[in-house]
């Protein structure tokens, strides 16, 4: 469990130049969608990794644990939501 | 050692690597080496199906009415999807199970060759469907030549891995000849062939089904053969989760963490595994221009296809830790993901179970600081 309190106030979430507001999406993935960006996925439900992505400030909670190796910088969109404010770097292809 | 069904040996399992170590006694899963397989066994589990389940009733009409070409590709396509699942409903379990050394790797193997046999039921449903008479479709597989030469490829390493283990149950470790045959039966050469069985199966999974399932989808995506999209969709979900399931064994394996002579396994055969992601994206484009030989279909035709193989493989080979080898470029076919994700397989409640609905799942975890904000 993280110890770290959550942010008061709405969570952030930063991709590049774009900064947004988390608007309570069920999911990161969700989230990017609502704003048209292109991420990443297939399975949506965290075993298959299409939607890792790294995660570069703050943190995420999960709502389904992953199936997928992960390395201490990455998250599976599908199945996180913002904990904080955070920032994002999605793969390059 | 020669295999036995309970070993009476008395151990702790979760120190054994997950191959090549002792035989499984008991299968008991509350102590865990590693715990995504029981976390794979759960969702498979879940995800029970039944071909039945899915009406077929207008696709027969879909199938009558397509012109000559499209039922070249819908039935070549449906053959090799046959072939795929026959072999795998039941080569994980003869390669793999006598040589694996933990239960809940064991139970994982049984649970997903047993998924692939659902698989299989689903082709006799579908072929019953849109055919008078199945058995003119099910006998060519076994005679159609651009079938039967990817029957060799997939079937190539693990033939070669259940030979050697045979072999080595009755002679022991070493190179042993037999009949002027020679058997590497080193465990060295044990272990790369199962590395390489398991780098060709995911190969197989992870690549050759996709291709297939392109096929299936880009009838779908017109509006016909909606029964078989739907099925191969529910194949498609367990698919993916068993491609997770042998690309955390070879990233396991690669590691070291399980058994270090492993790491070195993988580096020896780096050249070869790679080589078998390159012979599997060069067949399936051959493949592609045989389906399309006769004329194209809308929406997809050889060249998008094998485009779509290019993009999957390099998608594949990043997964496990190698270079890509084509190209980088955007999905090809991205109406596929909405076809691959599990959350759009839609159910009534009441006809199915939820996926992700999970019984006897409560956090009991209570830690001393947990009920600190409490005002009384």
């Amino acid at each position: 469990m993280s110890k770290e309190k959550p942010v008061a106030g709405i969570p952030r979430i930063k991709l590049g130049n774009h900064t947004f507001y988390y608007q309570y999406e069920p999911s990161l993935l969700d989230a990017l969608e609502t704003q048209e960006i292109q991420a990443p996925y297939s399975c949506r439900a965290g075993y298959c990794g299409s939607c890792k992505v790294r995660l570069l400030e703050g943190e995420v909670s999960y709502t389904d644990e992953g199936m997928v190796d992960l390395q201490a910088d990455e998250i599976l969109t599908c199945i996180c939501i913002p904990a904080t404010h955070i920032e994002i770097e999605l793969p390059d292809d | 050692m020669a295999y036995t069904t309970f070993n009476a040996n008395q151990f702790d399992s979760t120190k054994e690597p997950m191959f090549f170590g002792q035989n499984v006694n008991v299968a008991r899963y509350d102590k865990q080496k590693y715990p995504i397989f029981e976390k794979l066994i759960e969702k498979q589990l879940s995800f029970f199906w039944r071909p039945e389940e899915v009406d077929l009733a207008s696709d027969r009409k879909d199938f009558i009415d397509m012109p000559e070409h499209e039922k070249h590709i819908f039935l070549s396509n449906l053959k090799y999807q046959t072939l795929l699942d026959s072999v795998q409903g039941r080569s994980p379990n003869v390669a793999f199970l006598p040589i694996v050394s933990i239960p809940e790797l064991e139970t994982w193997l049984e649970t997903w060759a047993f998924s692939e046999t659902v698989h299989s039921r689903s082709y006799t449903h579908i072929i019953r469907n849109i055919v008078n008479d199945p058995s003119v479709i099910f006998d060519e597989i076994v005679t159609n030549p651009e079938i039967i030469k990817r029957a060799q490829s997939v079937t190539k390493l693990y033939d070669e891995l259940i030979h050697l283990v045979c072999v080595q149950n009755v002679h022991g470790y070493g190179v042993h000849n037999i009949d002027g045959i020679k058997y590497d039966c080193t465990l060295w050469n044990l272990k790369c062939k199962v590395y390489l069985t398991m780098v060709s199966v995911n190969v197989l999974e992870a690549i050759r089904f996709y291709v297939s399932f392109a096929c299936s989808f880009a009838f779908a995506e017109r509006a016909i053969m909606e029964g078989n999209a739907k099925i191969i969709k529910l194949i498609a979900r367990d698919e993916a989760l068993h491609l997770t399931g042998t690309q955390s064994i070879l990233n396991t394996l690669a590691s070291g963490v399980d058994d270090a002579e492993f790491k070195e396994v993988a580096v020896a055969c780096r050249d070869e595994a790679i080589a078998l992601f390159a012979e599997a994206a060069e067949q399936e484009k051959e493949w592609a221009s045989y389906l399309f030989r006769e004329g194209s279909m809308i929406g997809l035709n050889a060249q998008i296809l094998s485009d779509y193989v290019e993009y999957i493989t390099n998608v594949r080979l990043k997964a496990v830790g190698f270079e890509e080898l084509f190209p980088v470029r955007p999905n090809p076919l991205p109406w596929m993901n909405s076809w691959l994700s599990s959350d759009n397989v839609q159910v009534a409640p009441q006809e199915s179970e939820i996926s992700s609905y999970l019984v006897g799942q409560i956090d009991s975890s209570l830690e001393d600081g947990d009920f600190d904000d409490f005002d009384f």
